[in-house]
């Protein structure tokens, strides 16, 4: 059309023609389908009057909204349905029968005690996908109970291999990774069975615990444990099954990161550290080798550091191609060109919360670009946008009590 | 599984059918990989005569095999190519003109050098998804420089959320530079195969590991933009002292109130003995500000722990669970292992290795109703499969 000038030119999106219905709450599910929303789906979030405590009362805040809601719910349509009450309920199943996944990550039972159980959402929608994400899932001695970030961080293991070196094992205290390591496994699954459905017609239903999720991230580690029954021990900044693969503290006091990965790496690291004589030496030829002997090579190594700023090193190192890295701050990362080159963080701008800082998208697809990213929205915000638009007619206000 | 199993049989995994080039080394490529594996892709996995170098990253080893390479290539076929000849690299570009995926890890101008470019498969095999993995993302001045695990947290800032200002760093215990990155590739192949299965188009994707930890830590960053205050858990976790959990009787445990109300709390207050904490403000709201992300939580961790001192561990959880709370002990990986939870969820499962013998590792984490994942075969030895796949794609043994 001649007139749509003001509409931004329209690139095919990889989910275009997906529809969300998205029940979730707090960060796992609300991430998953954010990241459905930046592929191109249109993903409707569908809240309680009011919405619940743990997705709205996480500070920190910014304008009086959390900014767990904000960063977990961009590219999405928010509207507020009270699914306790038949005629709101009633409006769910259309909405339902014109979507293509649904997503939630209450607790065990508590969407069947809603109406919405895998078995009803079927009959409606059988091209449904269906994903019930939980904490620990529905079979078990603890099937039902709630988890959050750090319940299972605590529980999974994850505490046990992080901490300094002859230290206790330590929670990471950013408190989402677990629950965003979930998130993306759902995006993941959702994305196969929307595959499986191209090819075979049909919908299905798609269990994800957080645990298991947050076991399988560990996988490395825990395969450390089966092969030699000892509990991997917490190594500060080192790595377990590479060397030298730590943080040196240099001249400046300031660390740099070091990782020797791969044995061809480690002839560079010996030439920019001016220890040349080291690779010739056979304790520490080889990988296993060098791992078997991590502190005797750590204290080499760590001597040497010491005598030169952090500076310097990086600039040896980055010339014999040995991976390194200062330990940088938000402050740096922010104005980091390397940041800003990749839009690995940008900046946007946003309705009700102003210009904010967001995580760029994680992958780059270079015919049917992802994005752009756009701040979701407050909670009910669409709702009269998103029934009109799919032809439900309201009839709550019509003289029905809600 | 056993139900799964057989539905599997008659409609196999959602990849079905699709093969996947894998010429990636080490621990995010071929994790990627692995779920592709997973979900029924046959994956081509071409190594170097000296083999992916995570065969090497270890002890410990089963075996000839490092046990970190056994936990991330199963469902793979292991191919022997020798890129630095014509012949290896002839081979691997016929392999790629056959792939529907092919995933690298090899650096800017590097695949190309092998003829196994984006634009040098694309006339050839206009429907293929390819991948490219690098540490830092393809733009900007570290687009070539090298990474690994700890410098990519390092970069990533993962550090500063744990140990203590001034101290030495420390990293974070999981490898989540890689694996998680391994799940955003996976991702973007996915989503790239189900943009062809719609249009017929192939393309290109890349993902970064730096990239990929920064969108992990996407709520820090809109945290820090404007808050209206500095403080809840996304801006104050860099000040905190290290984390490790509440010390009881014989261990450490974590719990969070977030649903009790005033009966639950008075019970909880008096089993415990803290009727101090009635008068106490940071503990108002039964609680709810004591534990966990709450305001206080912190600064009143030793009132709890005075009161935990005398107890169990188990007690405690129980009691915390008896009011509404959550609670959970802080586990090492033996006691997660034996825990009934695990075994009810299947979550561990032993594969049995041609030459490491059987090995346990975690199964694939979603469960399918319909397409289920599976594993099928065991992480390949070192060119198990070079005759095997190059003879099928009419190509002489190497």
């Amino acid at each position: 059309m001649l007139d749509s000038g003001q509409e931004e030119i329209l690139v095919p999106k990889i989910l275009d023609g997906i529809r969300v219905f998205d029940l979730t709450i707090a960060a796992v599910g609300p991430w998953a389908t954010k990241l459905l929303g930046a592929l191109g789906a249109d993903v409707i979030k569908v809240e309680a009057p009011g919405g619940d405590r743990l997705s709205h009362a996480v500070p920190p805040m910014i304008k009086g909204s959390s900014v767990l809601y904000i960063s977990a719910n961009h590219n999405k349509r928010m509207i507020e349905l009270d699914l306790k009450k038949e005629a709101d309920r009633a409006i769910a199943l259309k909405i339902i029968e014109k979507s293509d996944v649904f997503v939630q990550n209450m607790r065990p039972g508590a969407v069947e005690r809603l109406g919405l159980g895998y078995e009803v959402v079927a009959k409606v929608n059988p091209r449904m996908i269906y994903v019930a994400a939980s904490a620990y899932g529905r079979t078990g001695p603890m099937a039902g109970e709630a988890g959050i970030d750090p319940t299972v961080q605590s529980f999974c293991g994850w505490c046990s291999i992080t901490g300094p070196e002859h230290g206790r094992g330590e929670m990471y205290r950013h408190l989402a990774h677990l629950d965003l390591t979930t998130a993306t496994t759902i995006t993941q699954a959702v994305l196969q069975a929307l595959i499986a459905r191209e090819r075979t017609g049909q919908g299905q239903r798609i269990e994800i615990e957080m645990l298991t999720a947050a076991m399988a991230l560990q996988t490395t580690r825990l395969a450390e444990y089966f092969a030699t029954g000892e509990q991997p021990a917490p190594l500060g900044s080192a790595a377990a099954t590479t060397a030298p693969h730590q943080a040196f503290e240099c001249e400046d006091r300031r660390y740099l990161a070091v990782g020797v990965e791969r044995d061809e790496q480690w002839p560079g690291l010996c030439r920019a550290l001016k220890l040349d004589e080291l690779i010739a030496d056979r304790r520490f030829a080889t990988n296993p080798a060098r791992v078997a002997r991590r502190a005797e090579l750590a204290t080499i190594l760590a001597e040497r550091f010491k005598t030169k700023p952090a500076a310097w090193w990086a600039i040896r190192l980055h010339k014999e191609n040995v991976p390194n890295a200062p330990f940088l701050t938000f402050a740096e990362l922010r104005e980091h060109p390397q940041v800003s080159a990749n839009e690995h963080i940008i900046e946007i701008d946003t309705p009700h919360w102003g210009r904010m800082h967001v995580d760029g998208l994680p992958w780059k697809f270079e015919r049917t670009p992802a994005g752009p990213i756009r701040a979701g929205g407050r909670p009910g915000e669409h709702t009269a946008e998103v029934l009109r638009e799919l032809g439900i007619v309201d009839e709550r206000d019509a003289g029905v009590p809600k | 599984m056993s139900a799964a199993a057989s539905l599997a049989a008659s409609l196999g995994g959602s990849l079905d059918g699709f093969r996947v080039l894998d010429l990636t080394q080490g621990l995010c490529g071929p994790f990627c990989t692995m779920q592709l594996g997973d979900a029924g892709a046959e994956v081509i996995k071409i190594e170097p005569p000296a083999g992916d170098f995570a065969r090497r990253m270890g002890p410990p080893f089963i075996g000839d095999e490092s046990a970190v390479f056994l936990s991330l290539n199963r469902n793979k076929k292991s191919v022997v190519l020798d890129l630095a000849t014509a012949r290896g690299r002839d081979a691997a570009v016929k392999l790629a003109h056959d792939a529907d995926v092919l995933v690298e890890d090899r650096g800017r101008g590097v695949a190309e050098r092998f003829g196994l470019s984006y634009a040098q498969l694309h006339d050839v095999n206009p429907k293929l998804v390819y991948c490219s993995i690098s540490p830092f993302g393809e733009d900007g001045p570290l687009r070539d420089a090298p990474g690994s695990e700890l410098v990519v947290q390092a970069m990533a800032e993962y550090t500063a959320s744990l140990g203590r200002i001034g101290d030495p760093p420390v990293r974070i215990g999981a490898d989540v530079a890689s694996l998680n990155t391994g799940i955003f590739a996976a991702q973007a192949i996915l989503a790239a195969l189900f943009h062809r299965l719609r249009t017929g188009e192939g393309q290109r994707v890349a993902v970064s590991e730096f990239g990929s930890l920064l969108h992990m830590r996407g709520i820090m960053w809109t945290s820090m933009s404007d808050p209206d205050d500095w403080y809840g858990f996304h801006l104050d976790h860099y000040t905190k002292p290290p984390d490790y959990g509440y010390q009881t009787k014989n261990g450490a445990l974590y719990f969070i109130l977030r649903r009790g109300d005033s009966e639950d709390w008075d019970r909880l207050v008096m089993e415990l003995g803290m009727e101090e904490a009635l008068a106490d403000p940071r503990f108002a709201d039964y609680g709810r500000a004591a534990t966990s992300i709450g305001r206080y939580a912190t600064e009143v961790k030793p009132v709890w722990e005075k009161a935990f001192a005398h107890r169990t561990r188990e007690e405690l959880v129980d009691l915390v669970k008896s009011i509404g709370g959550d609670a959970v002990p802080i586990m090492d990986y033996p006691s997660l292992l034996a825990h009934p939870q695990v075994a009810a969820l299947d979550a561990i499962t032993t594969i049995d290795h041609p030459t490491a013998g059987p090995f346990k590792t975690v199964r694939p984490v979603a469960r399918f109703s319909a397409t289920p994942n599976t594993i099928r075969m065991p992480p390949p030895t070192l060119g198990q499969q070079t005759e095997e796949v190059l003879s099928a794609a009419g190509l002489r043994s190497y």
